[in-house]
């Protein structure tokens, strides 16, 4: 079984934004969202000792998803060569898996309502095609492959060059993305954009956040049903009644 | 090899390099050809880009007559499937609501933006009607032509057959020119676009001003990230720490203005520890003697009271170029127009790449490789009596008759001198933010008699329009074929429709022919439809257009090297004296210094900044602010001002400005960067930018225009060119 990994190489990155432009295409992801972020350092020091670093973010396919468990309807899960998918038809829009992913590489699409993340272009691979982001990168700084092959770029890269991930204290969940540069650059980056703890949904939240809403809109179902019952005898039902 | 080759052999053996070419690493039209994807039918067209010039290639995917996406074309033989933010963002400019819709004509005052819908039939007439009007009362010189881009090739065609000669496009003036003719001076030929820079393979790469990264043509980044990849060494010399300097084994932080010192400093050091290619510069280059006594006194020490650049550093340089040599590609910049003397900077550069021996050698500049396309047979263009009134030839002896002087133009339409511009056609070319001096351009269309605009946006200059013709845009039309020689394998690459144009938008070479049927110049257009058109090109190529279509680009083998040159190359350095020209006779001749010489630029004045300006990965020029996907990646420019600087005016966090320049003229709120990348004595910002048309619902007055503030040029006597670099600007509280 395949095992996907992306290795993206912060030496050769320029920033450009192409990837993610390409990404929000391919998806048809809305204006003002992305599936993949470019985020800059910023120019660190004082001048003329200088630093700046770009990172890509996108979801990382992690081998223990922060974000599986705390789906209600199981929409998100994870595949057998390692991708984590959001199954639209089950997604509720409820969020949990925004907050739990410690990468805030989840976002709810404001058309559909549901959330979307980066899946490596799953259809893609399906038709024998790298992710749109591959492709398209200007540098010819992102590499897609698949690590049990000895042969690819990412293998050599994760296992040869020691190509690094974002992990620290506060969550490890394995990602998937792995990241090429010099050691300090990946410090910076490590220190900057490094995952946040999951925020994991307790289940008086799941109350308040799904079922409260829910309860709420069959009470109002029932309230205005109840309404219109009412004025309808109101104008009818003395009549009815007489009867 | 190739004198044997017959015609036959030839086609084969390219359709061989294009499937083998295929056949590797991104096999996108192999393996995902037009057919059904999640339940619709997906055509798959292949055409180039046209968000910036650079023109990647590009495939367009299109269901039910709509436009799906742009992605990379992975047959294209420059780009090879890479793509920029803005090419892959083309889709929001065809569906940009803000677009030119329909020919209108103007009711209102000139600027009000106010205009009525007319027919094409009305449109047309009345501009012929125009055209014929002053040709007959002023003469044809009369009407002056601001083209940009391909399609504009069409028009230049009628507008040349229509007899005036006066056409002028900012490429020239306002960006390369200086670099084409100092190259062309030196070398004997220009360097062309794309530029012939053999990034990927260099040892060591320089950038005098070039921001490569956040100046994206895709193909060039490439070529950039994988030479830094394979091990070369970098210098950046910039004032401010763009992303290439972040990459940089040496980052230069010069002052302003002051590089010719540093360039010569370079050919000082390389001369005197004799560690330049002697025997390239032996065998081709003349004038070494004169260059050797001229550099003697610019030393590094010399060199360090002008630049504040280290001599040690100078000198650690230059010995990076002498241990790199020739693979030292040394980027002869683009938008080189900085401080008026750029013609002697480019010298400079030119003859520091000979030096270094890296002229058509690998790592260095390579040659390019003409393709033989074919040509029609037209009518001789008539002469103009009066000549050129920009002063192309004349006035600034060395100026591109091709290209033309945008501000000689501009100047004589203000003067009447040498006679006078009635009118102007304006072809995709934005002459209010691409030509410094805003007041002057808004003072010449004041004066004139008639304007036209072609254009897709409604820019501000169609809002002083008289007609305007709204353009098909990239996705919906044909345009002349992209026939490119200066790349390593040359190429040509087409441009077709994706989709039926919109609205009532027309391409560019329909609107030409109905002039030219309207203006009896039919002779000049002998075809019919793009099929012709494009058969007629691809002729003595060899290839089936069919081939062309489906693939978007055919490419041939190149010969970028010296060793690869054949005699049907030509001379290799087609100077007069048929050598690298280090000291110029020409330049003599017209009275200018033969070898290059350091003016000092004006001094900053007390209170002020210098204002210098470059361009973002996700915007180009002043062309793309409307577009939805890039406006959420980067709605407003900032203004760049050093932390210790900002905190010394009274700015200790982000906050709108007003910029306000040595004569007055202020700018739009902006806001203001706090950063330490950049020298303490210069405010920088991106290009294109504080829109003042308010018919783009998206740009307008999002950030600020550098072009307002450059009230203030410094015109290149070589050939023209303004340079932009020359205005200073204070930093002002928003409300105060």
């Amino acid at each position: 079984m395949a095992r996907y990994a992306m290795v993206i190489d912060l030496d050769k990155c320029v920033g450009c934004q192409a990837c993610s432009v390409a990404c929000s295409e391919e998806w048809e992801v809305p204006i003002g969202e992305a599936r993949t972020h470019i985020r800059s350092t910023g120019i660190e020091g004082t001048f003329p000792q200088l630093m700046s670093v770009f990172h890509v973010a996108q979801c990382n396919q992690c081998d223990h998803p922060p974000c599986v468990l705390p789906c209600p309807t199981g929409a998100t899960y994870q595949t057998e060569s390692g991708i984590v998918k959001v199954d639209q038809s089950l997604c509720i829009g409820c969020g949990y898996c925004v907050e739990a992913c410690p990468y805030d590489a989840r976002y709810i699409n404001e058309r559909s309502k549901k959330v979307d993340k980066c899946d490596f272009c799953s259809s893609r691979l399906e038709r024998g095609l790298q992710p749109a982001c591959v492709n398209t990168c200007t540098a010819h700084a992102k590499f897609f492959g698949d690590l049990e092959d000895r042969g690819s770029f990412v293998f050599s890269a994760v296992y040869e060059k020691h190509a690094r991930r974002m992990e620290n204290s506060m969550a490890a969940p394995g990602p998937n993305v792995y990241y090429l540069g010099k050691a300090a650059h990946l410090e910076l980056v490590q220190a900057r954009f490094g995952p946040r703890a999951p925020r994991l949904t307790q289940p008086g939240e799941v109350w308040k956040k799904l079922v409260k809403p829910l309860v709420l809109a069959a009470v109002g179902v029932t309230f205005i049903g109840q309404a219109i019952a009412f004025f309808y005898q109101l104008h009818t039902g003395e009549k009815d009644f007489e009867e | 090899m190739s004198e044997k080759l017959t015609r036959r052999d030839f086609v084969k053996l390219t359709s061989l390099a294009a499937a083998l070419g295929a056949g590797t690493k991104q096999a996108d039209a192999a393996q995902n050809p037009t057919g059904w994807i999640d339940g619709q039918r997906v055509e798959r067209i292949a055409t180039n880009c046209e968000m910036c010039f650079w023109r990647c290639g590009t495939i367009a995917e299109v269901a039910n007559g709509k436009l799906l996406r742009v992605a990379g074309n992975p047959d294209h033989p420059l780009t090879k499937g890479r793509l920029c933010a803005r090419g892959n963002a083309g889709a929001e400019l065809l569906y940009d609501p803000d677009r030119l819709k329909y020919p209108q004509v103007r009711t209102g005052v000139r600027g009000e933006g106010k205009f009525q819908e007319v027919s094409w039939e009305q449109a047309l007439d009345l501009f012929a009607q125009r055209l014929t009007e002053f040709k007959e009362k002023y003469g044809p010189e009369s009407v002056a032509f601001f083209p940009h881009g391909v399609a504009s090739s069409f028009f230049g065609t009628l507008m040349k057959a229509y007899g005036t000669p006066n056409s002028a496009e900012p490429a020239f003036a306002q960006c390369r020119g200086p670099r084409e003719v100092a190259y062309a001076l030196t070398f004997g030929e220009g360097l062309g676009s794309p530029e012939p820079v053999d990034l990927e393979e260099s040892k060591l790469i320089i950038l005098i001003g070039s921001h490569i990264g956040e100046n994206v043509f895709t193909s060039q980044v490439t070529a950039f990230a994988e030479g830094l990849s394979k091990g070369a060494k970098l210098i950046v010399v910039d004032p401010r720490f763009s992303t290439a300097a972040a990459k940089a084994d040496y980052w230069l932080p010069i002052r302003p203005g002051t590089d010719t010192a540093l360039l010569l400093a370079w050919i000082n050091v390389l001369v005197a520890e004799g560690i330049y290619d002697k025997p390239y510069i032996e065998k081709y280059a003349s004038g070494f003697a004169e260059l050797a006594a001229h550099v003697r006194e610019f030393t590094p020490e010399w060199a360090e009271s002008i630049t504040e650049i280290p001599a040690r550093t100078i000198r650690d340089t230059a010995r990076a170029m002498g241990d790199a040599k020739p693979a030292v590609a040394l980027h002869p910049g683009r938008h080189v127009t900085w401080y008026g003397n750029d013609t002697q900077r480019e010298r400079a550069m030119a003859i520091l790449t000979a030096l270094n021996g890296s002229w058509g050698r690998k790592g260095g500049i390579f040659l390019p490789t003409p393709i033989k396309a074919g040509k029609f047979t037209l009518p001789p263009f008539p002469e103009s009596k009066r000549g050129r009134a920009d002063g192309a030839g004349t006035r600034f002896p060395l100026a591109s008759e091709e290209q033309g002087v945008t501000n000689g133009l501009i100047e004589a339409t203000l003067s009447g001198k040498p006679y006078p511009i009635k009118a102007w056609v304006i072809y995709g070319q934005n002459v209010l933010e691409s030509i410094p001096q805003q007041e002057k351009t808004l003072k010449a269309m004041e004066q004139l008699e008639f304007i036209a605009v072609v254009d897709i946006l409604p820019m501000n200059q169609v809002n002083y329009a008289d007609l305007v013709l709204p353009e098909a845009s990239y996705l919906e039309r044909f345009d002349t074929p992209a026939i490119v020689s200066s790349a390593k394998q040359p190429y040509i690459a087409i441009r077709q429709a994706a989709v039926e144009p919109m609205y009532d938008t027309k391409p560019g070479w329909w609107i030409t022919k109905q002039m030219a049927n309207r203006l009896g110049l039919q002779a000049y257009f002998p075809w019919d439809n793009p099929d012709q058109y494009l058969e007629t090109v691809i002729k003595p190529l060899g290839i089936d257009a069919s081939v062309l279509r489906v693939r978007g680009a055919v490419a041939f083998p190149g010969r970028p090297y010296i060793e690869d040159r054949t005699p049907e190359d030509g001379p290799l350095f087609p100077t007069e004296s048929g050598k690298i020209e280090l000291y110029s006779p020409m330049l003599k001749e017209l009275g200018f210094d033969p070898l290059p010489r350091y003016t000092a630029p004006a001094e900053i004045p007390a209170g002020y900044l210098r204002l210098i300006y470059g361009r973002s990965p996700v915007h180009s020029f002043a062309r793309t602010q409307n577009n939805a996907r890039l406006d959420s990646l980067m709605a407003e420019n900032e203004v760049w001002v050093n932390t210790r600087t900002a905190k010394n005016m009274g700015f200790t966090e982000a906050q709108r400005v007003v910029l306000e320049n040595q004569q007055g003229a202020t700018s739009l709120p902006v806001l203001i960067r706090l950063t330490e990348g950049i020298r303490l004595d210069c405010a920088y910002m991106v290009h294109g930018f504080g829109h003042s048309s308010p018919r783009l619902h998206l740009a307008y007055h999002k950030g600020a225009s550098d072009t307002q503030l450059m009230t203030h040029v410094e015109v290149d006597p070589i050939m023209g060119g303004t340079g932009m670099r020359v205005n200073f600007v204070r930093v002002l509280k928003e409300n105060a």
